[in-house]
């Protein structure tokens, strides 16, 4: 245990004192941030680039034509009754495009062209068709010549945001907790990523630090000075350890911000407003999620769990990894088995990415059980509001996983660590395993 | 006096050829033991069973007066040829990691082991990285670590590869010095000379097999086999009849150096030896007589091409 110990100590302290540790522990956050801020950014102001788009109505008075409202995303520029379409097409070539309205659209709302000068936007013409679809619809609705047309149309223009949702408390009607699926959904990926980063990333790193040892010969000196077992164990849980100094880092910053950065913020709402129109969130949703970021005792738990899955689920895969570690001789040789590691991972974040059309399908639930996917599915799922018997279940199959691995991987290591030369196979792995 | 270590006909086959074919040596206590033989002759793999390191296919390892255990493991300090240590580590820093990694308490460790960086001229690079040393340098880092927790038996894999002369030598001494304070040393090289000067007992090895085995000094002088170079002044004939019945000429005469003439001559039975030198005296005006012990070198070259 003492050796263990030894281990673990030299580990932690090679990477902690290493000057690209407090640059990836200071630079993480910041870069997750600027990815999830940017695109909404980037959308908001996106409107710099505005369409112009040159349009020939040949419709009756030109009715389409004169009710299309320029906006952000594209302006109009309606040409005059007659505009032939070939000169327009060499007059406007410098425009986005050039839309051409046939005669009989409000019988045959298919005879509409846009002719494109650039690659097509989904969002032109995602504005375009939105438009003349609901000028039709007024015009047709005219046709039947009701009386109050216009109160009729106003009042029938009714739109539904996003529904309030609510989480069911039979004890108390009045304080139900308000939910948001955008909202949970941003924060599951959030959790989800940051699990997928600790196991490669630090996985990656007990493969690496083995392979190395192996390369450099200490593996002989340190195999003569402990058994294969604890050295595993002593490089485990030393970046293990590394890993979870980051993640505490990290909390601390998160409920630091939470509870003094947040509501600074919020009370020049100018920021906050500007993401919600970017995202199409309505004041609900980002209230939630900024109120689950400000309640400090909800970001503490989540970071417990955060914690158990990092702990579970980084030893579980370390141990494979550093079972693949002693088996080659170099990285290249790592490449195969690796590449085996990852597909769970791959599996794990794709099924992550469905969490938000439904939190609780069979296929989210069993891959937030499975310890294979448990670690990331699970973390996205939490946010949802996850019954507690599900994450005690899947944290305890994990734990009882990470054992047998750990169990396995310790007897690749125990033989793997004296091979030179040959690069094993899998049904080697196989019988180092059942060797006696 | 009983062995410290005590190798068992051991056999080892890796896929395709076999590494060690039923090998049995002794290792007397308080020895300096050498392990010769050819590159790929099985010294490395014979060391790496002595560590554990690798499982013999059958055959036992004892040590002191049990099989070996992997309790024991700590008891023997192994400096691999191929060195290692922590690239990015301090070197004092990792020294002491070793240390402690062999049971020593943190300031016991840095205690012993200022002392040694002392003796050996590197006590100025205890705070460098290791990337920054010499090679030599390295390696007296990693004969340090090896040797500073005192273990009974001492395992240097070529620890003389590397070195210069005056370092080389400084080691020797070191080495030495460990043997007189109750270590067993036991060492591979292909450097016959360090073997001549300070290995007590020698085993040579030659494709997995043991092929000689004993006291350096008994070896040499049986490879020598009883013959005598003998300067003397007087006629061929005198001196033929002065050893007639007793020994045998080898070759011709080889010249004549200074009024000298000089002989090799065999004597077969050692009881003779007196005998011959007196009858010689007698009869011819002997200069020198000395008995030919080959080099550890021409005894390698020999006994690895079948011909001792």
């Amino acid at each position: 245990m003492n050796k263990i110990g030894l281990i673990v100590e030299r580990e932690f302290l090679e990477r902690v004192r290493k000057k690209s540790f407090i640059v990836s522990t200071l630079l993480t956050p910041l870069f997750m941030i600027a990815m999830m801020v940017l695109p909404s950014v980037m959308m908001f102001k996106g409107g710099s680039s505005t369409k112009n788009v040159v349009v020939i109505d040949n419709s009756p008075e030109q009715f389409v034509g004169k009710k299309l409202v320029s906006g952000k995303t594209v302006s109009f520029k309606l040409l005059d009754e007659g505009e032939e379409i070939r000169n327009a097409r060499i007059m406007y070539k410098e425009d986005y495009g050039i839309l051409v309205i046939g005669s009989d659209v409000l019988d045959n709302p298919q005879n509409i062209q846009l002719v494109l000068n650039e690659a097509s936007s989904m969002s032109v013409e995602e504005n375009i068709q939105n438009q003349i679809q609901s000028i039709l619809r007024t015009e047709r609705l005219k046709r039947y010549d009701l009386e109050n047309m216009d109160q009729i149309l106003a009042d029938a223009n009714v739109r539904v945001n996003n529904i309030q949702t609510l989480k069911n408390n039979d004890q108390d009607d009045d304080n139900m907790e308000k939910t948001s699926t955008t909202a949970s959904w941003l924060m599951g990926l959030l959790l989800g990523m940051m699990l997928y980063f600790i196991l490669i990333v630090y996985g990656q790193q007990v493969l690496q630090s083995v392979i190395d040892e192996k390369q450099t010969r200490v593996l002989d000196v340190m195999v003569t000075s402990c058994t294969p077992f604890e050295l595993m164990m002593g490089k485990i849980l030393g970046i293990a350890l590394v890993a979870a100094l980051q993640i505490v880092i990290w909390a601390v910053l998160v409920i630091g911000a939470s509870a003094f950065v947040m509501p600074l913020i919020m009370g020049g709402a100018d920021v906050n407003t500007a993401m919600a129109t970017a995202q199409n969130m309505s004041d609900p949703e980002i209230m939630s999620l900024v109120g689950k970021f400000t309640n400090v005792s909800y970001m503490a738990g989540l970071f417990l769990e955060l914690l158990l899955y990092i702990v579970g689920g980084f030893l579980f895969y370390a141990s494979m990894y550093a079972a693949i570690g002693s088996a080659v001789d170099t990285p290249q040789d790592a490449a195969q088995f690796n590449g085996i590691i990852m597909m769970p991972v791959i599996v794990a974040i794709m099924v992550m990415m469905s969490v938000m059309n439904d939190p609780n399908s069979d296929l989210v639930f069993w891959c937030s059980m499975i310890p294979f996917t448990s670690p990331i599915v699970m973390m996205a799922r939490i946010p949802f509001g996850i019954p507690t018997w599900q994450v005690a279940v899947s944290l305890v199959v994990l734990f009882i996983s990470f054992f047998l691995m750990v169990w396995v991987a310790s007897r690749i290591f125990r033989v793997g660590v004296f091979m030179h030369g040959k690069k094993p196979t899998w049904k080697d792995l196989g019988a180092w395993i059942k060797m006696k | 006096m009983d062995p410290i270590l005590r190798i068992e006909h051991v056999s080892k086959t890796y896929t395709g050829h076999q590494a060690l074919d039923d090998v049995s040596m002794e290792i007397p206590r308080g020895s300096i033991y050498g392990l010769l033989g050819p590159n790929g002759a099985g010294k490395t793999t014979l060391i790496r069973v002595v560590n554990r390191m690798t499982i013999p296919d059958c055959g036992k390892v004892w040590f002191e007066d049990h099989e070996i255990t992997p309790d024991d493991i700590y008891q023997i300090g192994y400096m691999p040829e191929e060195r290692g240590l922590y690239k990015k580590m301090k070197v004092g820093e990792q020294a002491v990691f070793f240390a402690r990694m062999r049971g020593m308490g943190r300031f016991e460790a840095i205690d012993k082991l200022r002392q040694w960086f002392d003796r050996l001229g590197i006590i100025e690079w205890w705070d460098k990285k290791v990337e920054d040393l010499s090679k030599g340098m390295a390696q007296k880092v990693q004969f340090i670590a090896t040797v500073v927790h005192e273990p009974k038996l001492l395992i240097f894999d070529e620890p003389f590869s590397g070195f210069d002369p005056i370092n080389a030598n400084l080691l020797k001494q070191e080495i030495l010095g460990l043997r007189d304070r109750g270590a067993t040393v036991i060492f591979s090289t292909h450097n016959m000379e360090s073997v001549e000067e300070i290995c007590d007992d020698i085993t040579l090895i030659n494709k997995s097999h043991n092929i000689l085995s004993g006291s350096v000094e008994e070896i040499r002088r049986k490879a020598g086999g009883n013959t005598f170079q003998v300067l003397y002044s007087g006629t061929n004939e005198d001196f033929c009849a002065a050893i007639t019945g007793k020994a045998n000429l080898i070759g011709e005469s080889e010249g004549v150096i200074g009024g000298y003439t000089q002989q090799k001559i065999h004597i077969p039975s050692d009881d003779d030896v007196r005998e011959v030198i007196g009858s010689l005296n007698d009869k011819v005006k002997l200069r020198s007589f000395q008995e030919i012990i080959p080099s550890m070198n021409d005894i390698f070259i020999r006994a690895v091409n079948g011909t001792l």
